[in-house]
């Protein structure tokens, strides 16, 4: 497999919210605005990115009847460092994605690529599968994220255009999953072309 | 590789020793740098509702009053060159009657004295877990709340929503946080004119939930449930169709 396909994959043929349906709930936590969205899907990158390359770089150490449990203690305590350390030193980003990197723990999507991909290729392999499936996650829950925020509060991207008129249905979480279901269709639809 | 009893207690041991190893040496080196980040953060906020710069502005006497089961802290913020310039008074005050859609909110709020007459000079949402883009619309800076109580003095405010007759325009859609907002903004006057020494204690907001925590938390819940009978009428007129309030109502029974 080409090295470039790596990345496309997880952006179309595997992506993880319309194609693997992993990550449901912080996909229908956070999309109620799309710069939220994106916010969680740049965290989950930055954090899938390393925790592949980590994964990878252990794999052969780990016999394979506890690798699951392994690999949750490697990435819960990657997190929990990473989200101490934006703390710390960057507390401008923390502001601003703070709230995402605690979820990001019980995402399975991290969990899933550990298991599916890194557990079974390279470093550099598995870090581009972390570019792709990331980069494919951050731009479906931004789509999402821009759809309810249209629909529901009449802005994009926090600028407001239609305030006040909009159902409010699409900002509270059964309009989640009905954007969620429709995009899904519309999705699957023009990916099997 | 395979699994054998030895190897797969070794490693499992190994990995979370190490871990959790590095997890306390990150909080170690971590934790004086968050904290101080943090009241960093806060006291910026402080000269922030008070409109008062960073550089010739300090925070003065600190004084912590118990409303109910809360605490109201009140700091006075003085000029750096003469202590005895009272810039204003910044009120770090949380909602204790009412609760947010997701939980209590937590606000400071900034009084400035000039000749005699008290205004709010500003407002800053410290803590809040309101839906975004409904409730989460209080942080952002002009909204309705802040806007209709801006520069005016609180001694002439109604401590609700325009709905009930109130001095304050409430969120689009979230009269529920917007009701929070008002009581935690009533709560910190309430804390500013304790340090002032002007409080008629009769009229101290939370002095019926002050007998305990599970009482109040409890008056907090029914009073949820209550205002989701009213919001279905009048959220229509604005904006939402008759099958969104129905949603509407199950999400919020649900909290």
């Amino acid at each position: 497999m080409g090295k470039l396909q790596l990345i496309t994959r997880g952006i179309l043929k595997e992506n993880p919210t319309f194609a693997l349906i992993l990550g449901m709930c912080p996909t229908l936590g956070v999309t109620s605005t799309a710069i939220n969205g994106m916010g969680m899907g740049v965290a989950t990158m930055a954090v899938l990115i390393l925790s592949n390359m980590a994964i990878s770089l252990i794999k052969n150490l780990i016999p394979s009847k506890v690798r699951i449990p392994a690999f949750i203690v490697v990435i819960a305590s990657f997190v929990t460092i990473i989200g101490m350390l934006i703390k710390a030193y960057l507390p401008a980003l923390d502001a601003s994605l703070g709230v995402f990197i605690p979820l990001i723990v019980v995402n399975c999507i991290i969990l899933g690529r550990a298991e599916a991909f890194a557990s079974k290729n390279g470093v550099f392999d598995s870090a581009l599968d972390g570019v792709g499936i990331g980069l494919g996650f951050t731009l479906s829950l931004t789509v999402i994220g821009a759809v309810r925020e249209v629909l529901g509060s009449g802005a994009i991207f926090g600028f407001s255009f239609a305030a006040d008129v909009m159902p409010l249905l699409f900002i509270l979480a059964p309009g989640g999953f009905l954007v969620l279901g429709y995009l899904m269709v519309v999705f699957n639809k023009i990916a099997k072309r | 590789m395979k699994s054998s009893l030895k190897n797969m207690v070794l490693v499992l041991f190994t990995i979370t020793a190490v871990s959790a190893l590095l997890v306390g040496l990150v909080d170690n080196i971590t934790k004086d740098t968050i904290a101080a980040t943090e009241l960093n953060a806060k006291n910026i906020a402080k000269f922030e509702v008070l409109n008062a710069a960073e550089s010739e502005a300090v925070v003065g006497e600190e004084q912590v009053f118990a409303i109910g089961d809360f605490e109201v802290v009140v700091s006075t913020v003085v000029s750096k060159s003469d202590s005895n310039i009272v810039k204003g008074y910044a009120v770090e005050a949380p909602s204790i009657t009412r609760s947010g859609y997701g939980g209590r909110i937590k606000l400071m709020v900034g009084f400035v004295e000039e000749a005699g007459n008290v205004t709010i000079s500003g407002v800053k949402v410290l803590a809040q877990s309101e839906t975004p883009g409904l409730g989460a619309n209080m942080t952002q800076p002009g909204n309705a709340l802040e806007k209709s109580i801006l520069k005016k003095n609180p001694a002439a405010l109604t401590f609700e929503v325009k709905k009930k007759n109130g001095s304050f325009d409430s969120l689009t859609g979230s009269t529920i946080s917007s009701r929070a907002y008002v009581n935690a903004v009533e709560t910190a006057y309430a804390g500013y004119l304790k340090a002032k020494g002007e409080l008629d204690e009769t009229k101290v907001v939370g002095a019926d939930s002050a007998s305990g925590a599970t009482n109040s938390k409890r008056a907090a819940e029914s009073e949820v449930v209550e205002e989701v009978a009213e919001d279905v009428d009048t959220a229509s007129g604005a904006t939402t169709t008759e099958e969104c309030q129905m949603e509407n109502n199950v999400t919020e029974e649900e909290k």
